[in-house]
């Protein structure tokens, strides 16, 4: 049988990884040429006819715990030195190690995976078994503000690299027993710990299983980016629009697991989604519930309405002036004629490249060290853009249209959303510039067509404003009503427990 | 795979222009038409158009008013000849001042509004007046630098807020020549002040089609008072021992036909006028209140007879007087739709005025 390219072969998946017994020798071997793998061969009460080799990965583990509660009792407790040969296995997984926990490991696979996760393993010569105590390092970015989400009137707390800060920052929030914490392992290489979070008698069971069998079936090298979870969990591949909510705060994440959502943090990666995704909440803030529901429901209103704006004004702008003058305010219209006469570039021309020039400044701005970002920002976006309008290489009303677009894009609390709203910006606008008011409604049409037809973990994307789900709606998505009104979850969740309030 | 392959072909088609897609023009290059005069040329029409006040630039450097002129044996044909006589694309989507000419509206002021509402840059929503003792042409070329335009929109503003006489658009003129059979349409005089190019003279009585004649002065107050609106002037009436002025703030009327035997006997126009007292001389006594009351009764009484007896003389019913009395008798206003002008002029008149006075 020809042997397949390497292109062709399958990914070298191997259950188990390492298919060997379990004893010292593999596991030096295994972790030969790595300069962090630590062993050590402890006389158990100096006695040096008993022996016990600790290893451990350098850096992954806390050196004060694993000296202090796991090689001084090893090197100074009696009791090992005269407890029965066959006893002191046990001896030391129950009792006489300080460590919080001790766990017999039996296939090298086990092993290596908790020295991975910052474990140190007890040898002992002679026995096919192994104790691992967790020792992991608790060396991590401290708890920040939510620097994508600020709140001015609300916790400041936001998510960090460390899985189980996270999932404790979760736990202090919703002290009940029926938030359950599954957890997953990621990644052949990374092996990154991927936690499903939902309340058990809230969340849709069927929503569970999916996201659990999707995170089985994620089969890749490793789980470094946002990416690697949003892009396998849900098939984003056809649409640039966001499936899976993200957010920065665990209060915003509490809220969506209330709502019978349920949630995923990965290690590394300080973000929480939460599933199934509905386009009512890329337009949500963590804020919502925090302001008077009146002050909160306008600013819902402003948010849809800057997402119309930045989608359709630059196609509007198009289609109007070239296609449709007549559309325009006579006034409005002889500014327009006025400042449009010594421009020697088509308003199309002119609109497109300015909609680039604006997604290069924001490039720019975002790749660069935030103090000369600024600088690339003021002098791309006013001494570029004012000396280009005063050369008559572009209109004022061209510049004014694209800004407005793209400062109505800012308001979007999903940078996904708003991404994804920028791409059909430029769609929409090139449809504009084909045939008019009639390809922007063209365009529009797909838009809504696209949309209608997204799915997030069986629920439709466009749920709270359809009836796709045969489920009644919990509380209208364009406003907040007042908190003691809004007594039902949303039924396109599929919530267990429709009630919410009294 | 095949949808990819539809809208790649779709693109083609459309990229390539065999799609009948509407054509793309640059603002930058249009000349945009705001106030257009027709009148009746020597073989055909004459139409001049005018761009009103323009700018330019970044600092909208003043421009003056661009104002061509075409003759042709059609409005279509004059209206497209004068692009050649432009540098710009000549654009008549911002004409809302259109004016004709007295000569082309005793001839036929229909085919100017078909046009008006077949074009498809042009349309029914433009101001329509009509010139009265002068051309159009004279009329757009007045404005000189500025234009005629701005004059024409501060009319317009005026008459809607009642400081002037009514202002109709092309439509509405139209509908009422399609519903009614007469329509009355704002006449203007050139005027004799500096600042005031152009002044009311009126209104013109279309009926089917030609102009019949003119209300003007106390009649043209009367049609107005007879349409429920309040006119625009100021009333004098000397008391004894003082002189008041005052001025109707609000006016309703409502009209009905008396029915005998199933024919119409009797119109009955009820006017309601709500007058408010604009100045004096000394504090009005209940008596005098009194006497002001019946002066203006019998003043706008006048206006109202005025109106209706010219209305009567040339058959036009533009106030749709009959449409508003048989609201209630469908069937029979079915009957005598046809023959209403001749009702109209030969019906008994019943007319009641009320006059309501405030301090």
């Amino acid at each position: 049988m020809p042997l397949k390219k390497p292109a062709q072969q399958p990914h070298p998946r191997r259950e188990p990884r390492f298919d060997r017994p379990l004893s010292l020798e593999s596991v030096k071997e295994i972790f030969s040429g790595c300069v962090d793998f630590m062993e050590r061969t402890v006389y158990l009460n100096g006695d040096r006819q008993r022996t016990v080799t600790v290893c451990y990965l350098l850096g992954m583990t806390r050196n004060e715990r694993l000296s202090d509660y796991i090689l001084r009792p090893l090197a100074q407790d009696r009791s090992l030195s005269q407890a029965p040969e066959g006893e002191l296995f046990s001896l030391l997984q129950y009792g006489a190690l300080y460590n919080l926990a001790a766990i017999r490991r039996d296939t090298l696979d086990d092993v290596v995976n908790d020295l991975l996760l910052g474990s140190c393993a007890l040898f002992f010569p002679g026995r096919m078994d192994v104790l691992t105590l967790p020792v992991p390092t608790e060396e991590k970015r401290g708890v920040g503000e939510p620097e994508n989400e600020p709140a001015l009137k609300g916790s400041r707390e936001s998510f960090v690299e460390s899985i189980r800060t996270n999932t404790a920052m979760v736990r202090r929030k919703l002290k009940a027993p029926q938030l359950k914490i599954k957890e997953h392992i990621v990644g052949r290489q990374s092996r990154t710990q991927v936690d499903v979070l939902y309340l058990e008698d809230m969340a849709d069971p069927e929503t569970v299983k999916q996201v659990e069998e999707k995170l089985g079936e994620i089969d890749i090298d490793g789980l470094e980016a946002a990416g690697n979870l949003e892009e396998y969990m849900a098939d984003t591949s056809r649409s640039p629009f966001p499936l899976m909510a993200y957010t920065q705060r665990p209060d915003r994440l509490c809220q969506g697991l209330l709502e019978g959502r349920v949630a995923l943090l990965a290690d590394g990666i300080p973000l929480g989604w939460m599933v199934p995704g509905t386009i009512d909440q890329f337009f949500k803030t963590g804020q919502d519930r925090a302001y008077h529901w009146m002050v909160a429901s306008a600013l819902s209103l402003v948010r849809y309405f800057c997402a119309l704006i930045t989608v359709l004004l630059p196609g509007l702008y198009i289609a109007l002036v070239t296609f449709h003058p007549e559309a325009i305010p006579p006034k409005l219209a002889l500014s327009i004629v006025a400042a449009k006469q010594e421009v020697p570039f088509s308003t199309i021309f002119e609109v497109l490249i300015m909609l680039l020039a604006f997604e290069v400044i924001q490039e720019a701005g975002l790749r660069l060290p935030s103090p000369i970002g600024a600088t690339v920002s003021i002098l791309g976006g006013l001494v570029v853009g004012n000396a280009a309008v005063e050369a008559h290489i572009v209109s004022p009303t061209v510049l004014i249209a694209v800004a407005i677009a793209g400062v109505a894009g800012y308001t979007q609390p999903s940078q996904d959303f708003g991404n994804a709203l920028r791409l059909w910006r430029f769609l929409l606008a090139i449809l504009s510039s084909v045939g008019g008011l009639f390809g922007l409604s063209l365009g529009c049409a797909g838009l809504i067509y696209h949309l209608a037809r997204l799915e997030s973990f069986g629920v439709p994307y466009l749920a709270p404003f359809t009836t796709g789900t045969k489920m009644p709606r919990g509380h209208p998505s364009l406003l907040r009503l007042p908190l003691p009104k809004m007594k039902w979850r949303d039924g396109a969740v599929h919530s267990k427990n429709r009630r919410n309030q009294r | 795979m095949k949808g990819a392959l539809a809208l790649w072909l779709s693109g083609c088609l459309l990229l390539s222009g065999c799609s009948g897609l509407p054509t793309a023009r640059e603002m930058g290059d249009m000349a945009l038409m705001r106030t257009m005069g027709v009148d009746r040329g020597a073989d055909g029409v004459e139409v001049t158009a005018s761009t009103g006040p323009r700018a330019k630039g970044l600092q909208a450097e003043g421009e003056k008013a661009l104002v061509l002129s075409a003759r042709a044996d059609s409005l279509s044909a004059a209206c497209l000849s004068m692009q050649g006589h432009s540098d710009s694309y000549v654009f008549y989507g911002y004409v809302d001042q259109l004016l004709v000419g007295e000569e082309l509206a005793r001839e036929g002021i229909k085919p100017v509004l078909d046009y008006f509402a077949r074009d498809e840059e042009l349309g029914l929503g433009a101001q329509l007046w009509l010139m009265r003792s002068g051309t159009a042409r004279q009329a757009v070329e007045s404005g000189g630098e500025t234009g005629v335009d701005g004059r024409l929109s501060t009319m317009q503003l005026d008459g809607k807020l009642g400081e002037a006489s009514m202002s109709r658009t092309a439509g509405e003129v139209y509908t009422d020549l399609m519903e009614r059979g007469a329509a009355f349409v704002p006449a203007l005089v050139t005027g004799e002040l500096e600042d005031a190019t152009l002044t009311e003279g009126g209104y013109g009585i279309i009926k089917g089609e030609r102009l019949v004649g003119y209300l003007e002065g106390e009649a043209a107050r009367g049609l107005e008072l007879l349409l429920g609106r309040a006119p625009a002037e100021v009333l004098t009436v000397q008391l004894e021992g003082n002189r008041v002025s005052a001025r109707v703030n609000m006016a309703n009327t409502t009209v009905g036909l008396e029915i005998q035997e199933e024919r119409p006997t009797k119109l009955q126009i009820k006017c309601r006028a709500d007058v408010g007292v604009t100045e004096y001389e000394q504090e009005l006594s209940r008596a005098q209140q009194q006497a002001l009351s019946n002066q203006l009764k019998g003043k706008l009484m006048d206006r109202l007879e005025g109106a209706l007896a010219a209305l009567r003389q040339w058959q036009a019913d533009c106030a749709g007087l009959g449409l508003k009395g048989a609201a209630f008798h469908p069937q029979l206003w079915k009957e005598i739709r046809e023959q209403w002008p001749m009702w109209f002029r030969m019906l008994e008149l019943d007319i009641q005025l009320q006059v309501m006075i405030h301090d």
